[in-house]
């Protein structure tokens, strides 16, 4: 009897598949599954966002977060802001509260809670009633149809996702209701703008016959687009060639149709007292950071 | 941030110096058993000379190998997916092979013609850490029998 091991042949207890290949098709798969998770995961919060009860959001302390002085904003603009919200039929329980803020920042937002802000920057550029109006109402549309909860919940989701790969998920939360920057600086996507600007026309029509403020509003952007001063307005609303021509031709649209009627074009112009007032407020916001800068030396 | 950054330094690490070990192994391997094929290791239990011209004695191989990250990841994400852990079965491979010829080698040194009778063990030694260490034991061992006299170690050599 002979005895002997033959030589072993290679490859019948391992495989020749490179690792490498194993590794992609592997890594492949899981960064399929993932994805695929978050899409759902961003499609269910989409679908549940704007649902959310009005009562909650209102219960987040914003107001405190924005620093203003509500006492401080002038009767005419309460009074247009009660109007326009008047005109755009918020769902049940939905209040607007309007913030003035008198710094240079040429900005307005809409925020969590139903509150609005408009900055003596941005009200200063405005000519005309209708395009006070525009800006009020493309704010409170933005309020109307819930987008800051629904940008607030997509952050929140953003911050969860990318805290499970920080692996610093302490405090997520508190930072992210801590951060005025997700109040203030809320920004919203293109199609939210175009929504805003297409119920903001609408109420111009309703209120005046015609969208002609939609139309100088612009123009006064346009006018400003490479200027500096207007860089925090696009941050939060990004004034892109496409936006201003869809909000201008459903405002020429309407208009046409509602030519028949014979309605003047003209705008209503700002009321006098409110102008002084504005003026007012620049030239003691101007005294304040002057005499700031002479205590400062 | 730094987790991903280490993780990748990590896998490129394991990548790199798991492949450059492993074909630098087996090599080494192969030239061994090509080396120590004329000392065979049979499985059965029988010894296939009679017992009076052989001496026989215990002899063992011993192994521990460890994981690289590398072939730990691609074992781990087996776990979702099921299927063959490739990367294991070339280490597990090299392993066993390795004891076998550490046996082998020490049957040489004691002049043995053959082992009968070989056996494997094996031991994860991973008790208390979990995932954090990854290492295997693969002990070979078995009966070597040494020709007892001249004539018996001619005949035994014959006989191959």
């Amino acid at each position: 009897m002979q005895y002997t091991n033959p030589e072993i042949p290679e490859g019948i207890n391992t495989s020749e598949s490179h690792p490498l290949k194993d590794f992609f098709i592997l890594t492949g798969g899981v960064i399929a599954i993932v994805v695929i998770s978050f899409y759902l995961l961003i499609v269910t919060v989409d679908f549940f966002a704007d649902k959310i009860p009005f009562s909650w959001e209102q219960s987040i302390p914003v107001a405190s977060l924005l620093e203003t002085d509500t006492s401080e904003t002038p009767p005419y603009l309460e009074r247009l802001t009660r109007q326009v919200a008047a005109d755009m039929d918020l769902p049940e329980g939905m209040q607007v509260t309007l913030h003035y803020v008198n710094s240079d920042t040429v900005n307005a937002f809409a925020t969590l809670g139903g509150h609005m802000v408009l900055h003596r920057g941005l009200l200063e550029k405005l000519r005309s009633e209708d395009e006070l109006v525009m800006v009020i109402a493309h704010e409170i549309a933005h309020l109307k149809y819930r987008h800051p909860i629904s940008a607030a919940s997509h952050s929140l989701l953003a911050m969860m996702v990318l805290s499970l790969f920080t692996s610093s998920a302490d405090g997520v939360l508190n930072r992210l209701m801590g951060t005025s920057g997700l109040i203030t600086l809320m920004k919203f996507s293109r199609d939210y703008e175009y929504h805003a600007d297409a119920a903001a026309v609408d109420v111009l029509l309703r209120r005046y016959g015609h969208a002609q403020g939609a139309v100088a509003l612009f123009d006064v952007f346009k006018a400003q687009h490479n200027g500096v001063e207007l860089l925090e307005f696009f941050n939060t609303h990004p004034l892109t060639e496409r936006r201003v021509q869809r909000a201008l031709s459903l405002a020429q649209k309407q208009s046409v149709l509602s030519a028949d009627k014979s309605v003047t074009k003209k705008m209503q112009p700002l009321p006098a007292d409110y102008t002084a007032w504005l003026a007012a407020q620049s030239t003691a916001q101007s005294a304040t950071q002057s005499s700031d800068k002479s205590t400062d030396r | 941030m730094y987790d991903l950054i280490i993780f990748v330094v990590l896998m490129l690490l394991g990548y790199g110096f798991g492949r450059a070990t492993e074909a630098r192994h087996y090599a080494s391997i192969r030239k061994r058993e090509r080396f120590l094929n004329r000392i065979p290791a049979i499985a059965s239990r029988i010894p296939p000379f009679g017992e009076p011209n052989f001496d026989s004695q215990l002899v063992t191989g011993n192994v521990v190998i460890s994981v690289d990250y590398f072939k730990r990841f691609i074992a781990t994400l087996r776990n979702f997916f099921g299927g063959r852990v490739t990367s294991y079965e070339s280490l597990l491979d090299r392993a066993r092979r390795e004891a076998v010829l550490r046996m082998k080698q020490e049957a040489r040194s004691l002049g043995a013609s053959m082992v009968f009778n070989i056996k494997f063990e094996t031991a994860s030694i991973h008790k208390g850490n979990g995932n954090t260490i990854g290492s295997i034991e693969v002990l070979a061992y078995g009966t070597a029998l040494i020709p007892n006299n001249i004539e018996v170690a001619h005949t035994a050599n014959l006989m191959r």
